[in-house]
Order: structure tokens, then sequence, then C-alpha cells
């Protein structure tokens, strides 16, 4: 089974290298999209052994895990796996996602709310996520089995990538990829994962505000098509 | 006296401009329609106000003036969540064509 991981990078320049040699170690091969960024995001992680892609202009996180995930369906991939570029998801959890998806699971969904503990997380955001989480049960009906509503890190099958038609290219795709795994005929499962947030991680990455910014596209999405 | 005639010239080229952009294809005949309903209704409220006055005593509001000022809100509501709605269908054709360019490489090696 050939394993990608594909890592979104928006101006991680200063970090990306240490992500891929860490990742590198639990997959076959590393797709990088550089999200529009002007710094030397691409150069590091292409010298870091990483298959980079490279926006134009900046799409969004959303966007770049997309064609990401298109990338890594045309390198072979048999199981593809998303984490962040900031080093918030521990890549020693990999092997635990594909074992999961060897035994049966289509999608497979780390959650920082199953006993794993979440480092650092601020407490105010634990009280967003669980807001999330009902917004997601109401308004998306999504299943309440699921623990994590905004889980940005997962794996799949080649055939549920090709099947998860997601199209919101920022922040709301977590909630999307949910509701469109949950809807459908594909096997999902969770398992706990550590996240571990820091002074760096929580300056660059989402503020308990962009709740309002992703329902917002939530609501826009849903008038499209 | 000055104003209704001023509306009325301004919902006339309104209604022209509807239609001359329904023959350009660019409006369909509901829009095209709906557009024109809304211009004749204007023109109707120019120069017969009491059937606003009348509106706003049906529905419970004081004024005829209340009734037409919550009725353009509600319309400018509508046309503004339209304008985010083309806004995001642009915003997702584009991310289309950047990511055809981001995988240029990888179909022409495959």
């Amino acid at each position: 089974m050939k394993v990608i991981a594909v890592i979104p990078a928006y101006f991680e320049g200063s970090r990306i290298a240490r992500v891929i040699t860490d990742v590198k170690a639990f997959v076959d091969e590393v797709v990088v999209v550089d999200d529009g960024s002007t710094d030397i995001s691409s150069e590091t992680a292409r010298q870091a052994g990483a298959n980079v892609f490279r926006h134009a202009v900046n799409r969004g996180q959303g966007a770049a895990l997309r064609t990401g995930t298109e990338a890594a369906l045309k390198l072979g991939a048999d199981i593809i796996v998303h984490l962040d570029a900031d080093g918030q998801h521990d890549p020693a959890t990999i092997p635990q996602l594909v074992k999961e998806i060897e035994g049966g699971a289509e999608v497979v969904f780390g959650s920082r709310f199953m006993g794993a503990e979440a480092i650092g997380m601020p407490v105010f955001r634990k009280y967003v996520l669980v807001l999330a989480k009902t917004f997601n049960r109401l308004a998306l009906g999504i299943s309440p089995r699921v623990t994590d509503p905004q889980s940005g890190y997962r794996a799949m099958t080649a055939k549920a990538a090709k099947q998860i038609d997601f199209r919101q290219d920022r922040m709301a795709h977590c909630s999307e990829i949910l509701r469109l795994v949950t809807h459908s005929d594909l096997k999902w499962k969770e398992i706990p994962t550590t996240v571990r947030y820091t002074e760096d991680t929580l300056a660059k990455g989402q503020k308990a505000t962009d709740a309002f910014k992703i329902v917002w596209q939530l609501i826009l999405g849903a008038f499209q098509r | 006296m000055i104003i209704q005639f001023l509306l009325t010239l301004i919902a006339i080229a309104g209604f022209a401009l509807v239609w001359r952009r329904a023959s350009q294809g660019v409006l369909s005949r509901i829009e095209s329609l709906s557009w024109s309903v809304l211009w004749i209704a204007g023109v109707i409220v120019v120069w017969l106000p009491e059937v606003a006055s009348r509106l706003a005593r049906f529905v419970g509001v004081g004024r005829g003036v209340d009734v037409i000022t919550y009725l353009v809100l509600a319309f400018v509501c509508i046309l503004l969540f339209q304008a985010f709605l083309a806004i995001d269908r642009l915003e997702r054709k584009l991310t289309d064509l950047v990511r055809a360019d981001a995988l240029r490489d990888l179909e022409k090696k495959g």
C-alpha cells in the first residue's frame, strides 16, 4: 500500500523541513502544496524531499488540500494522509491511521477529544469546538458520534478521496469533509490523536472568531452547484 | 410633482435596460419579468401613494413609506447575498484554474 502524506503550506519556510523529515519516516512520499507563499516554503520543502506543487496565488487550506489530494491520486497513492504544516499533528499517529484503513475503514479522523491529551489547547477554543460540534449536528446533520468537529488530521483510501468532492477552499473544508463522509456509504472511524499547540502554531493557526467565517462559508457553499 | 416625474423617468430607464439586457441574453426571462414587475410597482407607488398606505395598513406597518423602506431593505439584502454568491462562484473557478496550473507538470509526466 502506497501511503502519501499531503501537507498544505503557507509561509511555512521556517518549520516545514522538520515536519517533512518527521512525516517521511511513516509514509512512502510527501506532497506539499505551497499555497502561494512568497517565502522559501517551496524550496525548503523540495530540499527536504517532498514533491512540491505550487498555487500561483493563495487559495486557502481547503483548496491546497484538494490540490494535494489530486496530486497524490495521480502519483498512485493507495492511502492519503492529510496533516498540517505547523507540526501540531504528531506524525507518530500515522501508522495507527494506516492500520485502521488496512483494517477496513475507508476514512479515519484523528480526534482531539477521545482521551489523548491536546497539549496547550486554549480553554476558549475548547468551548468554541463544543459549539462547533453542536452546529455540525444541527445545521449540517453530522453524526453526534463525531467527537472532533474540526479535525484536520485524517487518512483515507484512494477510493474515498475520489468520492469526497470537497469544494470549500478555506477553513470550512473540515466540516464539509465530515458532512460528506458521514452522509456517504464510506466506512469511517475516529481515533485519538495528540495535537500540540505552541505559541507559534496558535499565532498563525485558526482563531476562535474564525468560527463565524466558517459558518458564513458553509452558508454560501450550501447555495452553490 | 417634479420628483414623481424624475422617479418615473428612472423607472422607464430601468425597465428599458432590463429588456435590453434580456435581449442580449444577460438576464433570463424570469429575472427580466421580476425586474419589470418591480419597476412597474415602483411607478404605481410613485403616482398612487395610497396603494402603499393600504398595503401598510394591511400588514400592520404604520405608514406607506415604512413598508416601502422595509421592502427595499429586504430587496437590497437579497441582492447583496446574490453578489456574495457570485463572488464565491468566481472564487471557485479561480481555484480550479490555480489548481490546474499547479498540477500541469504532473499531467505532462502522466
